[in-house]
């Protein structure tokens, strides 16, 4: 079998326990394309000893028939995840030398799984842009490009890194965080599946808060079928994360059958088309007549108040991460990217009544929600993106003057999904007319991935989108 | 979330589950002596 680093979860897994290839070879093919890759920038940790020992592990458990769910399946970790011995700086400089005494829940759940990790993943300086660039290892660069154009593109943040990896074939699933679209918008910009988790669902211990009452974590991979597996794998309640759910983890691969026929799904009257381009529309409208011939039933629903919660997610944002930030802020100003710091400054400036009164209008924000939205439909569909993605010249904060609203409208869809804390899915669903991959996402009530999954299962097996490889 | 999906709030006995890990809370400080942080002197 050729080309080893190309298979999904799934055939990988089947390919393992029928004995037809071994860990350490599908490792060894990971390794390779990562050393081939180095122009991306994607992986910045690279643990290829830890690799091949949990690989051996993995192919001696598999040998005695007792392979966990990811047994031997080769995974990339998003450096903001604390990894026991390796080096874990969440994109920064503040932390260069910190070597973690102990392992992030949901790394160790994929551990405990028999998951082999090749080494820790790229991402914007503490989780804090959308565009990679502000990270302390470089930027990391997409492995798209536009039609003939040589320019580098962004690969969307924070979580580039790992949605450039997916997309690469440098690893067959990451893991990504995601805190105001920090899964979603990379899986836009380079075509790879992005689940952004209820607030809840998966633990957040060992993980750097970046807005501890927003940040929730989720997986990066190529279909939802493996999506579903992994994330099944890292949900549950932890006793080192008391915010987490006490709710059974449900069996997401098995709830992929449930399928999409007389499924209800909403299309915004308001808001969320307000800034895209006619291109982005075309291609949404493109993916809702493909879930509309699958079986759902597309109706119009009015939403409320969004800028109103966008702006709300952007106080609870900023007033959190300057309370973290705030001690090194003031000792190590200097460490940090211009960029990043210029994000957290507000925090510092805000009076404590408006985190107090957007905490406080969070509940109600929820209830509305899903009153006006989730009493008619099940799920609701959105834009990932509003606009084609950008070149890294258009997102550089020194060289263009559109860098501020950039990172204001590129994540016009997302940044109130985690205020309300509600779950939402990113889907590719074909490309603009240079070629860039775009994705549309499917939002629900709270905890119901399992719907958000089978409804984009079954678009995935009606389309062929996320088969489409990037030419380099 | 508690108010949206019907859940119990998790319980657990109370007692010490976590500590003696001196060495490994140490580890990664930037200077570190017979067992404590150390710190550079601020009163003379």
């Amino acid at each position: 079998m050729s080309e080893l680093n190309k298979l999904g979860l799934g055939a990988a897994r089947d390919a393992l326990r029928a004995g037809e290839i071994t860990s350490v070879d599908l490792t060894k093919a990971c390794l390779e394309a990562i050393e081939g890759a180095g122009a991306l920038n994607a992986f910045v940790h690279k643990t290829p000893e830890v690799a091949l020992e949990r690989a051996k592990a993995a192919d001696e458990r598999l040998q005695a028939g007792d392979a966990p769910d990811m047994c031997g399946l080769p995974i990339g970790i998003k450096d903001l995840f604390c990894t026991k011995g390796v080096p874990s700086q969440a994109g920064s400089r503040i932390l260069q030398g910190f070597l973690p005494e102990y392992e992030s829940t949901v790394s160790q759940n994929l551990q405990d799984a028999g998951a082999v990790m090749l080494g820790k993943l790229n991402m914007d300086e503490f989780a804090m842009g959308s565009s990679n660039e502000t990270s302390t290892y470089g930027d990391v660069t997409s492995p798209w490009r536009r039609g003939n154009d040589d320019a580098a593109l962004t690969p969307g943040g924070s979580s580039g890194g790992s949605a450039a990896a997916v997309s690469a074939d440098l690893c067959l699933a990451a893991t990504g965080t995601d805190t105001g679209g920090s899964i979603r918008l990379p899986a836009s910009a380079n075509g790879v599946v992005g689940l952004k988790t209820t607030a809840g669902l998966v633990s957040r211990y060992g993980i750097m808060p970046v807005s501890y009452t927003m940040d929730t974590v989720g997986p990066l991979t190529r279909t939802v079928e493996d999506c579903a597996r992994i994330t099944g794998v890292i949900a549950g309640r932890d006793e080192n994360d008391p915010t987490t759910s006490t709710r059974p983890v449900p069996d997401y691969e098995a709830a992929l059958a449930q399928g999409i026929k007389g499924l209800k799904i909403g299309i915004p009257r308001n808001y969320y088309y307000d800034i895209a381009t006619d291109e982005i529309r075309a291609l949404m409208d493109d993916s809702l007549s493909v879930l509309r011939d699958l079986g759902a039933e597309l109706i119009h629903v009015d939403l409320p108040d969004m800028e109103r919660i966008t702006h709300l997610s952007n106080v609870t944002f900023v007033c959190e991460a300057a309370a973290v930030h705030e001690p090194w802020m003031r000792e190590r100003p200097d460490d940090y990217q211009e960029q990043v710091r210029s994000r957290y400054e507000p925090g510092l400036h805000l009076p404590a009544t408006a985190y107090i009164q957007a905490l406080d209008a969070r509940p109600r924000a929820l209830k509305s929600f899903v009153d006006q939205v989730f009493s008619k439909v099940d799920l609701l569909h959105v834009p990932g993106v509003p606009f084609a993605i950008p070149t890294r010249a258009e997102t550089n904060v020194a060289a263009s003057s559109q860098m501020p609203t950039m990172i204001a409208t590129i994540s016009w869809c997302t940044r109130a999904t985690n205020y309300l804390g509600i779950p939402a899915i990113s889907i590719p669903c074909g490309f603009t007319a240079n070629g860039l991959p775009t994705t549309f996402q499917l939002t629900g009530r709270p905890f119901a991935e399992e719907t958000l999954m089978a409804a984009g299962h079954a678009y995935q097996g009606a389309t062929d989108w996320h088969t489409r490889a990037p030419g380099i | 979330m508690t108010s949206v999906t019907p859940q119990r709030l998790k319980r657990r006995q109370d007692v010490v589950t976590d500590g003696n890990q001196q060495a490994k809370i140490l580890s990664n400080a930037p200077d570190a002596r017979e067992g404590f942080f150390a710190v550079p002197k601020v009163v003379e």
